[in-house]
């Protein structure tokens, strides 16, 4: 899995592309780590190509979900696949980690 | 009898790498068997990489023994079967939980957060996605059978 982040003003964007598994679960919690220790406060993970998510990243993310949220900021997911989206229903899940049509739209102007 | 009309398998050391190479196996196997609706490929290929990552993250070898992932995929008419052998292992202890656990009443989303828990969300999820699920000590190996009915409209 590879992992991108994007300063876009008013948030900051990671897209993790690949498999979001036991190997790259602990990857996605180091890169969030980082954009959250360089001052990053709204974080939108664009799940667009994510193409897979087991508990393990779904850990992760709630993980870093508690991080954002703990320095005082907010973390929310966009473009969400049906596998992804499947894995959050399922757990209920997506009544915490609400998934937004588009990055753009996950943190409205305010 | 039941015809296979797809067949896949693996074994190796029970690592991360048996994780990966398990994903790529699952994807031939859809190759093969393309007429599986999607929510069942899916809902079967979750259940199998969460069981195989249980193996990997939690699998004990016996004293002297390396742990390996073994895993069996078959397709049918009408079911998806995968076994999925923790070989080499000490035997479960405690045997893992598979009855099902009581739902959630509910919980608002503070309590949802808090109380995540990967491992146990990992053994409902799976009891969620497949039909039956059952696991066996047969000789030195922890033996998990999956089964999903597919392609039932």
């Amino acid at each position: 899995m590879e992992f991108s982040t994007q300063d876009k003003g008013r948030y900051t964007e990671v897209t993790p592309s690949g498999r979001l598994n036991m190997v790259a679960a602990p990857k996605l919690r180091e890169v969030i780590d980082g954009v959250v220790s360089a001052g990053g406060r709204r974080i939108v993970v664009n799940l667009a190509e994510t193409t897979f998510m087991d508990s393990s990243g779904l850990g992760a993310l709630i993980g870093c979900l508690k991080l954002a949220r703990q320095s005082g900021g907010d973390l929310r997911i966009a473009a969400v696949q049906p596998q992804v989206n499947m894995v959050l229903e399922l757990t209920s899940m997506h009544r915490v980690l609400t998934p937004h049509a588009t990055a753009e739209q996950a943190f409205p102007n305010d | 009898m039941t015809d296979n009309l797809a067949r896949r398998v693996l074994e190796e050391p029970a690592t991360e790498q048996a994780i990966e190479d398990l994903h790529g196996v699952l994807d031939q196997l859809w190759l093969d068997a393309a007429f599986v609706p999607q929510l069942d490929q899916m809902a079967f290929t979750t259940a199998v990489i969460e069981s195989a990552s249980n193996v990997v993250q939690h699998g004990v070898p016996s004293p002297g023994a390396t742990l390996h992932l073994g895993v069996e995929l078959t397709v049918s008419a009408e079911r998806l079967k995968a076994v999925i052998s923790e070989i080499g292992a000490a035997p479960h202890d405690p045997v893992p939980d598979l009855d099902d656990l009581p739902e959630p009443s509910l919980p608002d989303e503070d309590a949802l957060l808090e109380d995540y828990d990967e491992s146990g969300r990992g053994l409902s999820m799976i009891r969620a996605l497949v039909t039956t699920v059952t696991v066996e000590r047969q000789g030195d190996t922890n033996v998990w059978v999956l089964s999903r009915d597919s392609g039932q409209d």
